[in-house]
């Protein structure tokens, strides 16, 4: 498990050679205006507008992505076609589809409607329904068919029709998991909307952007410490809901009536559609503008020549090794670093606010500041992203550090071992397997996440993508969204394996 | 026995399953009349599971017939479903569905003339909760249990929510695959008594068990040795030989 944090030696030796010069001034003033935000009522009431349009965008792409989930993920459950017709070959064939739109990172999506369709708030909307529904669809499916069919068999065999029968035995267990799973994609939308507005799509993300490039320091935290609030608020309501819905029935259902948690949920999704109609509009979202479709520039005039001549075997391999670099960065230093701080308790709160930072902060931003100090390329890139996706898995190692059995951790304590040797081989020990197999999940998502840092210059299919797309080369586009579609699901494909066998031994 | 095959609440002729070396179930007849309980005997791999299965239209035999209340299985979908909604399986593993309450786990053997907008209902909101505690008390129970989630429930509960709920199918062929294997000698022996004392008239009672000294209270036996019927009489007349020769003796 400890292994991956090997990878910051390497990068120690290498970083110093890529530093250039000047920038160390402008990265110190950054740091001191996290204490100094701007409390400018003309500031912070244009950050909270565009907080408002941001958080819009990703309601309403978020509640979109689960209807669209919901829908497609029932459509390619294996167990629902086989209850319903008695074979399960549409459910892999819908599956195989679906690979696709979730290949597609939702940045590329929107901006490949924005030059669709025009710059228009349902832009960003659609940008991230598409892939999240995809995903949904896929997490979705995974846990319908994961779920134990035997009360299904037995309402089968009482004379239930299927449809009853699939409703009643597997809706209420699929339930949990689609809660929080759901919650989860909130947050998720919330972090891909601020990005979206990075790249000109509206919202916080544009201003953070904007501060960022005039060095307005002071108003770029005020923005960050906002939008960390939100997201906690967010968080914590979710973690909320989630308590009050699936605690354990022993503990909280048995005093309730029957079908009250049910009814509960229903309002609160009934109570979804006036907010997200009234979000709709006042973000002058509409439907259809999207179907007024823009003439493609130079579209029909390919020329394949150019793009065969890109240089792809450098292209892809700077992807994979901004993948692996990444990958290995957030995989490893999130236990060494909790290791660390291990044996104080405000050390490791210092941690959680920074790994909650380092979840909401935009990669490209990132990206952008570090190439104050250090060169562009694929270190500067993976630096970026590692830093965003420590937080996303820190979080991760942190929770199921305290879900784990403290049995081990203490037995080791009593017997003398020092507080971080004690968690090493108390709990870190049995969470090794699944830790993995969690980060082996992660680095396919930040292979499709790689290319967010573009920006950051040469760091392969990203960057090559970006240029191609400002200069509406439309045909190099096509190949390289293909690649990276072909990319992306050889490596799902590997990491699944990966997956299966870290938990299989486990 | 009173009812002849016409008026059997369960009618097998001649029911061969193929197996992988030998036929799991070979050339066995069986018929059940209202309000007969029939223990199925046998050792473990003799076919018991199998011929249960037939009977409940889970597995179609490769030969023979099978008649429910004197009616082959029904061709049409809506028909085999309300053909199935009269058959109550008595699951060893129960199958209820864990995250819901008694009271919904009682109600979702109504699905096959529910439906499926009923069965969403059914989710919400308390529903015929009259006749569902009417179950709860046939099988000794409280009815204040209705809004308990099956999770909180004690294992001799959950085996008694398992029997309430065949009352709330009404179903009038009940079968019984080994129900009592997993339970401690005092419960094995009330649950029996409590299910023996549904199973009259129009109903009857298949059960296969590995007890014989819980034979007392059926009116027949039905012991099957290499997937072939070998005993098919009165409780009484199996004696200690015959027993003998089921569970591990010599072949006849």
């Amino acid at each position: 498990m400890l292994l991956p944090a090997l990878v910051p030696v390497p990068l120690a030796v290498l970083l110093p050679g890529l530093t250039h010069g000047g920038g160390w001034d402008l990265i110190g003033s950054f740091a001191a205006a996290a204490v100094t935000p701007s409390l400018d009522p003309l500031v912070l009431g244009s950050l909270v507008r565009g907080l408002g349009v941001t958080a819009g965008m990703a309601l309403l792409g978020w509640a979109a992505s689960l209807v669209l989930g919901l829908l497609l993920g029932v459509a390619s459950s294996r167990t629902v076609w086989r209850t319903l017709t008695g074979t399960a070959l549409p459910a892999s064939l819908i599956r195989r589809l679906l690979a696709i739109p979730r290949s597609i990172h939702e940045l590329i999506w929107g901006l490949l409607l924005l030059q669709l369709v025009g710059l228009q708030p349902a832009v960003a909307v659609l940008a991230i329904a598409l892939p999240f529904g995809a995903l949904v669809a896929r997490v979705l499916s995974d846990l319908l068919d994961a779920l134990s069919t035997a009360s299904l068999e037995a309402l089968r065999a009482s004379g239930a029709p299927a449809p009853a029968a699939l409703l009643t035995a597997l809706g209420p267990a699929l339930l949990p998991g689609v809660l929080s799973y759901g919650g989860y994609r909130l947050e998720c939308a919330l972090r891909s909307a601020t990005l979206l507005g990075v790249f000109g799509l509206g919202g916080l993300g544009t201003d953070l952007k904007l501060s960022l490039q005039s060095l307005e320091f002071h108003e770029l935290w005020s923005g960050l410490w906002l939008l960390l609030a939100v997201m906690l608020a967010l968080e914590g309501s979710v973690s909320l809901l989630r308590r009050r819905w699936l605690a354990p029935g022993r503990f909280v259902l048995a005093r309730r009536g029957v079908g009250e948690r049910s009814r509960e949920m229903l309002l609160a999704t009934a109570a979804l559609l006036p907010l997200c109609a009234l979000v709709g509009h006042r973000l002058g979202v509409d439907p259809s503008a999207l179907l007024a479709w823009q003439p493609l520039p130079g579209l029909g005039q390919g020329d394949w020549a150019t793009t065969l001549a890109l240089p792809w075997p450098r292209l892809v391999g700077g992807t994979l090794l901004l993948t692996v670099l990444a990958a290995t960065l957030a995989v490893g230093l999130a236990p060494l670093l909790l290791l660390l701080v291990a044996p104080r308790a405000w050390a490791r709160r210092g941690l959680q606010l920074v790994w909650a930072l380092a979840r909401l902060w935009p990669p490209p931003l990132s990206a952008l500041l570090l190439l104050f100090v250090l060169q562009p390329g694929v270190v500067t890139a993976a630096l970026a992203l590692g830093f965003h996706n420590l937080g996303v898995l820190g979080r991760l190692l942190l929770e199921s550090t305290d879900d784990a059995d403290p049995a081990a951790e203490e037995a080791l304590a009593c017997g003398g071992s020092g507080p971080r040797l004690a968690l090493l081989y108390g709990r870190f020990s049995g969470l090794a397997r699944p830790y993995l197999a969690y980060g082996a999940y992660r680095a396919d998502v930040i292979l499709r996440e790689s290319v967010v840092v573009g920006l950051a210059g040469a760091t392969g299919l990203g960057s090559q993508l970006l240029e191609s797309l400002s200069s509406f080369a439309w045909d190099q586009l096509l190949a390289l969204v293909a690649a990276y579609a072909v990319l992306t699901l050889l490596g799902e494909d590997l990491s699944d394996r990966a997956r299966r066998r870290w938990l299989a031994v486990a | 026995m009173a009812a002849g095959p016409p008026t059997a609440v369960l009618a097998l002729r001649g029911i061969r399953v193929p197996g992988r070396e030998r036929p799991r179930v070979e050339d066995v007849d069986l018929s059940l009349a209202p309000g007969e309980r029939v223990a199925l005997l046998g050792a473990s791999g003799a076919g018991k599971s199998t011929l249960l299965a037939v009977a409940n239209g889970l597995l179609a035999p490769a030969a023979g017939t099978v008649l429910w209340e004197g009616r082959p299985p029904a061709r049409s979908r809506r028909g085999r479903r309300l053909q199935q909604a009269r058959i109550g399986t008595l699951w060893q593993d129960l199958r209820l569905i864990e995250e819901l309450t008694v009271q919904q786990n009682l109600n979702a053997a109504r699905l096959a003339r529910w439906g499926w907008p009923k069965a969403l209902l059914n989710l919400l909101l308390p529903l015929e909760t009259e006749a569902c505690a009417a179950a709860l008390r046939a099988m000794d129970l409280d009815p204040a249990l209705l809004d308990q989630p099956v999770t909180a429930l004690s294992g001799g509960q959950r085996q008694r929510v398992a029997m309430a709920r065949l009352l709330r199918q009404e179903a009038t062929l009940l079968l019984a695959d080994e129900p009592l294997a997993s339970l401690d000698p005092r419960l094995a022996s009330e649950l029996l008594a409590l299910l023996l004392a549904q199973a009259k008239a129009p109903r009857a009672l298949l059960l296969s068990l590995h007890r014989p000294d819980l034979l007392a209270g059926f009116d027949r036996a039905v012991a099957l040795k290499g997937g072939r019927v070998v005993f098919d009489g009165p409780v009484d007349q199996l004696d200690e030989a015959r027993l003998a020769d089921l569970y591990g003796g010599a072949p006849p």
